[in-house]
């Protein structure tokens, strides 16, 4: 329990120090907001102005602490191009990428731990070199391509879905989706490609070590072994290591989002950037290292709940 | 008696290399009800491989195996898994070197204790399992079995863990125990604990044990019988007490030989006259913090408490003690690698060399031995690569390494080879003193006896002053003038070995020289 | 004799390492491919051809032409060079930055450790392709402002890696020996510590290149990497989608350069670690 409270604090610290480095890098950069709204060809003074109202002029710890209490309020701030609330630009953007994130999550999680079994438990058989070829190559693949290829085999040749067909979670929730299953298996493929060989190993590994021989001694069937010892303590690195790609998939549904015309966070955030709309680039980057963080503090509960060695450390 | 368990012509072969490499030639055995039979050898000899086998466990498709391994009239080589499996953990059960990875890390103890139960008989419910296990555990001399039940591996200390493996193995009442170096990596008063544990068992239950060690002195304290190996073949068989006292193979000599004697009742060996003081430690005293974080306050943990040590001029001092002792961070603060410390410690000369246990770790994998002897001349600078190239030739000589070995990388050494190069690499400065922290005990039984011959020839030679950190008092015996007894942090005794070996003052000395099988006159045990 | 052995399995000198051999071929054809592409390509890659687009693989074209009747094939081998470009760039800031940081932290640990290593994860936990689009969208894009970007966000992974391994050395037996004979920290460091880490080096730089060229390619496809006129892997296959349906066999030729870099290092990291 007070492991739980140390976490939750050093997480809350985390987040502030990243907002914070975010809001600083952004104020460094040259050009000034002011003149961006208002375009060249305004007066001084009217820049002046808005400077003033737009509080540009104030010390920067003052911005910083006004934006941050902004956002604990659920206020991001105003877009400078579209002079309308960063919140309601993203906010039903937000749902779209999360369940698109987690929808990819799912499916690597539900197609590389059985994978992964399979092939340590039959390793060296003729499936399993097959298996690691594959894979091998499948790592190989960026997102976006496989989200091509997926397009273009599933989408154009099999028909099973309409490219470009997407179903927005207000009409339907549940074709919305469905139409996310592809988007999300071109995101967990290479993922779940890397987590199959890392499980795989890591039962090997594991399957090395004495305690195995010992379970042996006692008259263990070969999947007792498996199941009831190596099992957890083989799965410990792949939670790590799934908890770190949840944030990587985050950035992954960012890309394949453009493959598949996903009107998700990623448009916005690409014509933010193009546009020099920092409110929103800020928002966006806020939120995506509240998932990134609070997906590594889950990933440590996690970890402490299958290793009774770091819980001892505590 | 019966005859339990018939071995003949066992056979082992690995595959994994291009050529198959025969690790067990030709073992037989014929293990009688209620007998304790002893497998030694040095690393290499096959004797686990033979054990193994008979606990079932060579199961890997790159290893053949050929002969019969009778169990109840059941040949446990060619049987099917299942049958095999019924009797794995139920009449046969094993327990191993290393009880610190022996055990499951992520599974509670009692559920560990508790597996054969499980897996051989359905029919005992839940709660007579944990009382069993509960029993077998308080019996295997746990105190508080209810809470080891709960606890995980790594809460238990070494001793504790092969208490643990040995009641796991026992709960179901086996008939055969196969014990694979139980106590190697244990401390010398937990290991002779666990001798006993294993003579109980074997008296109370009739259990046979086959006992496998490199420890000749071990298995001559506890098996009936004695297997004698060697590069894969059983090179003399027969009792134990005949085989100790009348050897018939050169081999088993030469083991029999290499075994430290300690003969208090012969003449006391010549002991050197000391002539002046080279190091001299005065109330040495060290702690570290520990705990300690943000919101924590740091605690003091007193390691060494006023310690003085007076080391003479050419004298070999050992220091003796049990893991955790204090013994090592000793010789860190003596050799000026920890310099945390409150006291003094005097050196006459240059800063003391030091050997370290294991040879594998000492030396840095990725230079050659000719650069890691120069690296200290390097360092000191002054001379040209001429002179520093004839120095590592000398020295080389000096500690009897061939000269061929200079190109090669640590990793193409023998460990002894090894053990050669850190003692080489420590004198290349020419230090008046040298540490050695058990610098023999990583090493095969042979090979301890060249090493501790080596350490005797530089001590003439050079003239060497030499610490010895040891927990074997056998070994201190043949080699040491003088020894200190350490406990706690503190020396609680220390004098000439002569006298401490005869007339030991303190009862956890005599408890040592009790441990290590060495006989005090006139003590009343 | 060593080059024979370098191809064997460490722990079985008698098995080949399939590994590193396969990676070995794979990269080899790749770099002399890009490297013969230095010199020459069988067409100018701004050629344009309108009266053959959207040709299928030929061997005039063994990649086909694109929308508007370039060469595939020319323009995957400048892409290609251009990832390769951005690829060693990355690593090699990546490398510096973070065998320094780690050696450092590693070997002297206490508070600096402490603060340089928190920071280090965070960032480390940081998708790198996010990171690049954060640092791109501050300084603008273009190869060199990618070389940073990427470059930057791959410092935490080789600077936590360098830490543990010299974590891992610092209190072994031989460098206390090395200690004991007098050496001094920097000596120790880059003497004794130092070259035991290659092998875990090496295999991560093959990570690296690895990651970079997989970076490299999302950001260009997202349009905020390398900017035309040089040709980019990612931005190929950018193009290809929208003419996907007509000619799906136009992001053939750039996908599969992408998959044969990346498998090629990958492999190679595997291998050397095997």
């Amino acid at each position: 329990m007070k492991y739980i409270v140390k976490k939750l604090i050093m997480m809350a610290f985390t987040i502030l120090v990243i907002s914070f480095v975010v809001f600083l890098a952004f104020r460094f950069i040259p050009g000034d907001p002011a003149l961006m709204i208002l375009g060249g060809q305004s007066s001084p003074e009217k820049i002046e102005a808005l400077r003033q109202e737009m509080g540009l002029n104030d010390p920067v710890m003052a911005q910083y602490l006004r934006w941050l209490g902004g956002l604990l309020r659920g206020d991001f701030g105003v877009s400078y191009r579209y002079s309308m609330p960063v919140l309601s630009l993203i906010g039903e953007k937000i749902p779209i990428t999360l369940f698109l994130t987690l929808e990819a999550f799912l499916l690597m999680v539900v197609i590389s731990i059985p994978l992964g079994i399979y092939t340590a438990k039959y390793s060296g058989g003729l499936i399993d070199r097959v298996l690691v070829v594959i894979n091998q190559i499948i790592m190989a693949v960026p997102p976006f391509f496989s989200g091509i290829l997926i397009t273009w085999l599933f989408g154009m040749t099999f028909r099973w879905f309409r490219p470009g067909g997407y179903i927005s979670y207000k009409v339907s929730f549940a074709s919305f989706l469905g139409y996310l299953f592809y988007p999300a298996l071109a995101i967990a493929l290479p993922k779940a490609a890397m987590a199959v060989k890392l499980l795989r190993s890591s039962v090997l590994t594991e399957a090395k070590l004495d305690y195995v021989r010992t379970a042996y001694s006692r008259g263990n069937a070969t999947n007792d072994v498996l199941y009831r010892h190596v099992l957890k303590n083989a799965i410990i690195p792949v939670v790590t290591f799934l908890g770190m790609t949840l944030a990587d998939m985050v950035a992954g549904s960012l890309i394949v989002e453009q493959v598949f015309g996903i009107p998700g966070l990623s448009k916005t955030l690409l014509t933010s950037i193009s546009n020099r709309d920092y409110p929103v680039v800020e928002a966006i980057i806020v939120l995506i290292a509240v998932i990134v963080v609070t997906s590594n503090v889950a990933v440590d509960l996690i970890y402490r709940a299958l290793d009774p060695r770091i819980r001892a450390e505590e | 008696m019966g005859v339990i368990l018939d071995v003949s012509d066992l056979h082992i072969e690995f595959h994994d290399h291009e050529k198959p490499e025969t690790v067990v030639h030709d073992f037989d055995l014929m293990l009688e009800e209620g007998e304790i039979v002893g497998l030694v050898g040095e690393s290499g000899s096959g004797k686990s491989m033979s054990a193994m086998a008979i606990a079932g466990l060579l199961s890997r498709h790159e290893i053949s195996k050929e002969g019969k391994i009778l169990y109840n009239g059941t040949n446990l080589l060619t049987c099917s898994r299942e049958e095999l499996r019924s009797y794995q953990g139920k009449d046969i059960a094993m327990i191993f070197q290393e009880p610190m990875t022996s055990l499951n890390p992520s599974k509670r103890i009692g559920w560990q204790v508790e597996e054969s139960v499980r897996i051989h008989r359905s029919d005992i419910d839940a709660k007579t399992r944990k009382e069993m296990a509960v029993t077998q555990l308080s019996r295997a001399g746990l105190p508080d079995p209810e809470k080891v039940y709960m606890q995980y591996p790594h809460e238990l200390s070494g001793g504790m863990r092969q208490r643990v493996m040995i009641a796991a193995a026992m709960i179901l009442n086996p008939r055969i125990l196969i014990a694979d170096e139980p106590t190697t990596a244990l401390d010398v008063m937990v290991q002779a604990q666990i001798i006993d544990l294993l003579r109980e068992i074997n008296r109370e239950y009739h259990t046979s044990i086959i006992f496998i060690s490199h420890d000749l002195s071990l298995v001559n304290q506890l098996c009936h019988r004695v297997l004698v190996m060697h590069h894969g073949r059983v090179v003399e068989a027969g009792r134990t007490r005949e085989i100790f006292r009348n050897p018939q193979k050169e081999y088993t000599m030469k083991l029999i030989g290499s075994i430290p004697k300690v003969r208090l009742d012969d003449v006391p060996p010549d002991r050197q006259e000391m002539a002046g003081d080279i190091l001299s430690v005065r109330g040495l005293t060290v702690s570290y913090q520990s705990g300690g974080g943000l919101f924590r306050k740091k605690q003091e943990n007193l390691v060494l408490k006023g310690i003085d040590l007076t080391l003479h001029r050419g004298e070999i001092l050992a220091l003796v003690g049990e893991s955790g002792c204090g013994k090592s961070t000793l010789a860190k603060a003596v050799t000026g690698m920890n310099s945390r410390y409150s006291g003094s410690i005097e050196l006459s000369g240059d800063r003391p060399q030091m050997v370290f246990q294991d040879p594998y770790s000492a030396l840095n994998p990725s230079h050659t031995i000719g650069w890691l002897l120069e690296e200290p001349l390097r360092i000191r600078g002054g001379m040209t690569d001429a002179d520093r190239n004839a120095r590592v030739l000398e020295m080389m000589d000096m500690v009897r390494l061939d000269r061929e070995l200079i190109h090669r990388y640590p990793g193409q050494l023998s460990g002894g080879q090894r053990q050669r190069v850190c003692i080489a690499a420590a004198l290349m400065l020419k230090p008046e003193i040298l540490l050695a922290d058990e610098p023999v005990s990583a090493l095969d039984v042979t090979i301890q006896v060249e090493i501790l011959a080596l350490l005797k020839r530089l001590r003439a030679e050079m003239g060497l002053s030499i610490l010895f950190i040891s927990h074997d008092l056998r070994t201190v015996y043949q080699l040491c003038d003088t020894v200190a007894i350490m406990k706690g942090g503190v020396i609680i005794e220390k004098g000439p070995v002569n006298r401490i070996y005869r007339e030991p003052e303190q009862a956890y000395t005599r408890q040592l020289l009790k441990a290590a099988g060495i006989a005090v006159p006139g003590a009343a045990v | 004799m060593r080059i024979k052995h370098f191809f064997r399995l460490k722990n079985n000198p008698g098995k080949y390492n399939v590994t590193l051999l396969t990676g070995t071929i794979i990269t080899g054809c790749v770099l002399l491919l890009l490297l013969i592409g230095v010199i020459h390509t069988p067409y100018d890659t701004e050629a344009m051809d309108t009266a053959n687009k959207f040709a299928g693989f030929s061997l005039r074209h063994l990649m086909g032409t694109d929308n508007f009747g370039r060469d595939v094939f020319s323009r995957v081998i400048r892409g290609g060079q251009t990832t390769l470009k951005i690829a060693v760039g990355t690593v090699f800031i990546g490398l510096l930055g973070g065998t320094v940081i780690g050696a450092v932290t590693g070997y002297f640990g206490g508070l600096v450790d402490e603060i340089l290593m928190r920071i280090n994860d965070t960032i480390f936990a940081f998708p790198s392709v996010l990171l690049a689009l954060v640092i791109v969208s501050l300084f603008g894009s273009g190869t060199i402002h990618v070389i940073w970007a990427l470059g930057i966000a791959f410092i935490p992974s080789f600077a936590r890696m360098v830490r543990s391994e010299f974590l891992r050395y610092r209190d072994s037996d031989f460098i206390s020996v090395a200690r004991m004979q007098g050496a001094k920290s920097v000596r120790i460091m880059f003497l004794h510590i130092f070259p035991n880490t290659l092998p875990v080096l090496l295999s991560a730089v093959m990570i690296g290149f690895n990651n970079a060229v997989l970076a490299e390619a999302g950001l260009s496809y997202l349009g905020i990497g390398v900017q035309p006129p040089e040709p980019s892997l990612g931005r190929m296959l950018s193009e290809a989608q929208s003419y996907l349906a007509t000619a799906p066999l136009m992001s053939a030729g750039p996908g599969l350069m992408i998959i044969l870099m990346v498998l090629g290092f990958s492999l190679l990291g595997d291998g050397i670690s095997e």
